[in-house]
């Protein structure tokens, strides 16, 4: 078998050319998630019996499905029984934004719920509204509680992104795969592939935990 | 006496099957100094709760002030605004210093300028005894310490009423003293106070009356002298000579 690893860097800009794909779904999906995280998360805790519940089927359903079969439903699925277009990227940032707001929900809940019951009650023995025992005592406690969960939601979905390859998202992994077709430089391809995931990833984890650091 | 401040009126709750308080009827005047005594489980602190509605009774009426407070439609927070709690655990604010712990609730409420509400603060600090340890965080302070904080972040309403669950039941021994003293000085100043404690020296010798509590009856209420001489009932007196 012959493998020219400098091959591994020729590779490289390739496969760059879709990291800012990668990045847009990232960062608007999970801006997408944040919002469905914490409006469920929250719900999940209320006491509102039906949003308890709508909040927690949601959560049920993703969690209960691959993300790959989410996309697969996104993108091909949905537009066909509700006839519109969606864009591959539009379909990936859905399918990430669904997929991560199911896991931050998880988080967002199990940090409110981590919070002494005893802090509510000394918030509203005070006179204070519900909503300013929610704000200013219980979900700010709770915040510092989740941020770590966050972050690491925040790299899993980066990672997730490459799954989209399969409803044709030009992303990273879909950027290596094409190279391949032409090259059959598999090795070199897919090693490079994964030292660029490596690097994304462990520097974002760098730099998370350095802000984790700082908010404490 | 005149009217009661607090008119408590055949209550009862229950959690599910379980019947905590059972047909309670009791009036507390302006100025009494109440301790609430029993076994554990006997309900004393649900009828506390109960009082500043943290537990919704099942049944009877409590009137404070001339007003029902458990008929429909009544606003909680205006209550919460006259009748303090102090918890066991003290339940103080851990992200925010001890200062902010006081002034949280009157900014919050807006019961005046910053200023007037941090000198406010510092006044019920010294008050407690801790006028040094405003800018520290709670978790930095000893068990007695934290229990006059929360004692001082109560007073910063100017409240009528103060409830106190058990407020030395958390503390090393040789802590209790300090809180007790904040306590006794609250009442010869004349505060409205229901405390539900296990320091018979405090029921017997800072209260005007005590009410002993057993399987969400009051059993006995009196004057703490004759209670604890020569209490009229058999589960009093068991109850007393196990705990003296
Ligand atoms: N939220 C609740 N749900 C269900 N049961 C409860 C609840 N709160 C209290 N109870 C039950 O009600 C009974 C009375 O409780 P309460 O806390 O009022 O007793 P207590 O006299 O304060 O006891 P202690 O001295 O141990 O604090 C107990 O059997 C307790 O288990
Ligand atoms: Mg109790």
């Amino acid at each position: 078998m012959d493998i020219q690893w400098s091959f591994i860097l020729t590779v490289i800009p390739t496969i760059l050319k879709g990291i800012k794909v990668t990045l847009l779904i990232s960062v608007l999906g999970i801006a997408l998630g944040f919002v469905l995280g914490f409006l469920t998360g929250v719900a999940r805790t209320g006491k509102n019996r039906i949003l308890n519940r709508i909040a927690g089927i949601y959560v049920g359903i993703i969690r209960g499905t691959p993300l790959m079969v989410q996309a697969l439903y996104i993108y091909f699925a949905i537009p066909t029984i509700f006839q519109f277009d969606l864009s591959t990227v539009a379909a990936g940032v859905i399918a990430i934004g669904l997929n991560s707001g199911a896991y931050i929900s998880e988080v967002v809940r199990g940090a409110i719920q981590s919070i002494d019951p005893g802090q509510k009650e000394a918030g509203i023995c005070l006179g204070l509204s519900k909503w300013q025992v929610a704000t200013s005592i219980v979900y700010i406690q709770a915040l510092k509680i989740m941020l770590p969960g966050l972050g690491n939601q925040f790299i899993i979905s980066v990672k997730d992104t490459s799954l989209l390859t399969a409803i044709g998202v030009a992303e990273m992994t879909h950027q290596a795969s094409r190279a391949v077709t032409t090259t059959f430089r598999t090795v070199e391809t897919y090693t490079a592939l994964a030292v660029v995931y490596l690097v994304l990833c462990s520097g974002m984890s760098y730099l998370l935990k350095k802000m984790e650091r700082r908010m404490k | 006496m005149g009217k009661p401040l607090i008119a408590i009126s055949h209550l009862s709750k229950s959690f599910g099957d379980l019947e905590v308080l059972k047909d309670i009827s009791v009036d507390i005047s302006e100025g009494e100094v109440i301790s609430v005594i029993g076994p554990s489980g006997s309900g004393k602190s649900t009828f506390l709760r109960s009082i500043n509605m943290l537990e919704t009774p099942n049944h009877g009426t409590i009137v404070y002030d001339d007003e029902d407070i458990t008929g429909e439609g009544y606003d909680a927070r205006k209550l919460h605004r006259e009748i303090g709690m102090v918890f066991q655990r003290f339940n103080l604010f851990p992200h925010k210093t001890v200062l902010q712990n006081i002034t949280l609730a009157p900014t919050k409420l807006k019961m005046g300028t910053k200023k007037e509400i941090n000198d406010e603060a510092r006044k019920l600090l010294a008050k407690v005894g801790l006028e040094s340890k405003a800018d520290e965080m709670p978790h930095n302070l000893s068990g007695g310490q934290q229990q006059r904080v929360a004692i001082a972040r109560a007073l910063a309403l100017k409240p009528r009423v103060l409830l106190f669950d058990e407020p030395t039941s958390a503390l090393d021994p040789e802590l209790v003293g300090e809180v007790l003293k904040v306590m006794r000085e609250l009442a010869e100043e004349g505060m409205t106070m229901i405390v539900v404690t296990h320091e018979m020296g405090f029921a017997r010798e800072v209260s005007n009356r005590v009410i002993f509590m057993e399987d969400g009856y009051i059993v006995e209420e009196g004057d703490p002298k004759d209670l604890f001489l020569n209490p009229r009932h058999p589960r009093t007196a068991e109850f007393l000579s196990s705990v003296l």
